[in-house]
């Protein structure tokens, strides 16, 4: 059919497929942020101040990096189907991923940690794994989410 | 590209558009409308010679993201970057086995 028609080649490349997914780089990205919020309300000297706010800016896109490739190339239709809330949670915390770059708000911060533990906890769900929440070894003191 | 029949190399568009499915595209509609999000479209990236086939998922200006309806194993804007409007050759119209 249509054998008139000139006929071309077009790619639809995949990509590697490694399964190797991990929500642990979006809860240390979101701890370095609160950290670096933490830290920038003791310091005072600019050059402080302006690596501090550099690694901030760092960490909070490395989370919204690390949660766009959970969102696009891990969680599946059926994920999302099971768990319902978690493409609001997904979207809510790349908004504070970007907030907490553009200001020095630990509610923001903390908020934003949050929604990653969340996110992490539906991680492991979907990997038949039961999640806990832990005290983290790092000087935030806040929770990270492992699995049992 | 007036109206091209294409033969599709890989899995990226599955299950909409399945590997060694050919399909019809063309320039024309374009000739008159924008391309908009969900036209699946053929298109090149980064000055590649290669022809893609991919969905068209945001637009900003002239600017388009694509991407494969296969997410999960896809390589596409989310790997190369959005692609410009010249970038876009034509409109899949068709698909046939």
């Amino acid at each position: 059919m249509f054998n008139f028609l000139p006929e071309q080649i077009a790619y639809a490349h995949c990509d590697i497929p490694c399964g190797i997914y991990d929500p642990n780089a979006a809860q240390q990205g979101a701890h370095t942020v609160i950290r670096m919020t933490q830290l920038l309300g003791e310091k005072t000297s600019p050059h402080d101040i302006a690596r501090l706010t550099h690694v901030k800016e760092e960490h909070g896109e490395r989370v919204e990096d690390e949660l766009g490739t959970l969102e696009n190339d891990y969680f599946k239709d059926e994920h999302y189907q099971e768990f319902k809330e978690l493409k609001e949670l997904i979207a809510a915390a790349v908004k504070l991923s970007v907030k907490v770059r553009q200001t020095v708000d630990m509610e923001s911060a903390e908020e934003l940690l949050e929604k990653v533990l969340q996110i992490s906890e539906i991680f492991y769900k979907t990997k038949k794994l039961e999640p806990v929440r832990v005290k983290s070894p790092y000087p935030t003191e806040r929770e990270i989410v492992v699995y049992k | 590209m007036f109206l091209s029949r294409i033969t599709v190399v890989g899995h990226s568009m599955e299950p909409t558009i399945l590997e060694n499915q050919k399909v019809l595209a063309t320039s024309v509609p374009y000739f008159f409308i924008e391309p908009k999000v969900g036209d699946i479209v053929v298109c090149k990236a980064n000055n590649s010679k290669k022809l893609y086939i991919k969905r068209i998922k945001k637009m900003q200006g002239r600017n388009f993201f694509v991407e494969g309806d296969n997410k999960k194993d896809s390589f596409d804007s989310r790997k190369f970057g959005s692609i410009k409007r010249k970038e876009i050759l034509g409109k899949v119209i068709w698909t046939y086995s």
